[in-house]
């Protein structure tokens, strides 16, 4: 049994798409857009057209519809408690009674909008990261970023720190999980009494955690200094990224579709 | 005659930062509920390499962590990203001073000053970044009145948006910010003679 198998990082699934295909910072900056313009919604109906958005781009990422709701799952509990507070809290007409609560009009419609937002919030943030490599998102960031550099911001460290980082997840979580199942047998117990004694309790296994992380790190900076790695500079790639006229025309017609939904929100809906 | 201390370089350096990244990422999973206060302030101890970093290598060395963590975290969120956001203008806020009081005075007591110093600022910039950014941003997705409703059912004192920061926000991470310090005061010196100098 392991305790910590559960985490996923990165939910990346691979298809051969005109979506998969895009550059990297063109998504980003896409979903960038996307997430704005639901924060800017104000009619529950105006989410009809972004749930047609998003089944017409799982469609052309030929991804599983079910794939991209399952995405939500960590949410959905959120969600459900936002609408049902929203249901029962809410000032206005009437429609049902329940004596201790009254469940209104108003109730039900802010608990439809405010459910859907939060909902199309996720999906879409994590339709980037279900399209998009992790490794192509680290890259896309370091380019994004690359206009700072002047300022002194390590972009490509930060990248690279990101890449190292991810890699790395998978294998301090097994190790984290060995230390957890060891001290357990030694009759440690991570869940009993108050919050200090629990953190305390953390300590045995944070520092052969610790011990681990040092060895590893030792291991691969001298990997990567023999190789002759120097930071960022002069630094080629395997696979550069190009951004293509296909990658304006999504961005452009991201915005174009935020924009005139926003226009068509303002003028027929509020 | 070997080092028992490596040599630094950046690549080094970069190499741990990534690596204590990574742990934090990793801790920021594992996450409790604390009595008392409303479930929506969750302590985990993701702040802890990053105050490690900090003593060793300095209050970039922290920031980098924070900052690496929460875009780590931000690439499977639940909250389109202002968690995180939080997360790292909170942890900076608490990294930084750690950071350079304890460069200047490498001792016992400058580490203690140096995090009691980064408690206070911890505090002070999570009663600001809430106040002005935070609670109206989520209060897009939550109306703040039921935030301040929820949270009243457990701390009486709290009836409008300054009591909830004054006593909800602002002693949460008080105690969060000292509980890390607690962890780090007594983990630093047991494993900081394997860093890198």
């Amino acid at each position: 049994m392991k305790f910590l198998n559960h985490l996923t990082f990165g939910q990346y699934i691979p298809a051969e798409s005109p979506v998969h295909t895009l550059d990297p910072r063109a998504k980003i900056l896409s979903v960038l857009v996307l997430l704005t313009g639901i924060f800017l919604v104000r009619h529950p109906l105006a989410f009809i057209p972004w749930g047609l958005l998003l089944a017409g781009l799982t469609a052309l990422s030929r991804l599983p519809f079910s794939m991209v709701l399952r995405s939500a799952k960590p949410v959905l509990i959120l969600v459900i408690f936002t609408s049902l507070i929203h249901i029962f809290f809410t000032d206005g007409r009437p429609l049902i009674d329940l004596r201790i609560v009254v469940v209104t009009r108003e109730g039900v419609t802010m608990a439809v909008y405010m459910g859907l937002r939060l909902l199309f919030l996720v999906l879409f943030a994590s339709f980037l990261t279900l399209t998009t490599k992790p490794m192509e998102l680290s890259d896309g960031l370091e380019r994004l970023f690359s206009p700072l550099v002047p300022l002194g911001f390590p972009a490509h460290e930060l990248a690279m720190m990101m890449t190292i980082a991810l890699r790395f997840i998978p294998t301090l979580l097994d190790e984290t999980d060995r230390i957890l199942k060891a001290q357990l047998a030694r009759g440690a117990s991570f869940d009993r009494g108050g919050i200090w004694k629990r953190l305390k309790a953390f300590l045995p296994v944070l520092i052969p955690l610790f011990v681990i992380v040092f060895a590893r790190a030792e291991d691969l900076a001298t990997a990567m200094e023999s190789r002759n790695y120097r930071g960022g500079e002069g630094r080629t790639r395997m696979n550069p990224l190009r951004w293509t006229g296909a990658d304006t025309a999504a961005l452009g017609g991201i915005l174009l579709f935020v924009a005139l939904l926003f226009l068509a929100d303002r003028r027929f809906l509020s | 005659m070997m080092e028992a201390v490596s040599r630094c370089n950046n690549t080094r350096r970069m190499v741990w930062t990534a690596l204590l990244s990574s742990v934090a990422a990793v801790l920021m999973y594992i996450d409790m509920a604390i009595p008392i206060f409303p479930n929506f302030l969750k302590m985990d101890l993701s702040d802890l390499p990053a105050l490690i970093a900090a003593f060793a290598w300095g209050p970039a060395a922290g920031v980098l962590v924070e900052l690496v963590k929460n875009l780590l975290h931000a690439f499977t969120t639940s909250t389109a990203g202002i968690g995180e956001a939080a997360n790292f203008l909170i942890g900076s806020a608490l990294v930084v001073p750690a950071g350079m009081i304890y460069r200047q005075f490498r001792i016992k007591k400058g580490a203690l000053a140096g995090l009691v110093a980064g408690i206070l600022i911890m505090g002070l910039t999570a009663a600001l970044a809430n106040y002005f950014l935070l609670l109206p941003f989520y209060s897009r997705l939550i109306p703040l009145e039921k935030i301040i409703d929820l949270s009243s059912r457990i701390l009486p004192a709290v009836h409008d948006k300054f009591t909830l920061v004054l006593y909800a926000i602002v002693p949460f991470n008080l105690l969060k910010g000292t509980l890390v310090s607690l962890m780090t005061l007594w983990l630093y010196k047991r494993i900081s003679s394997l860093f890198c100098r």
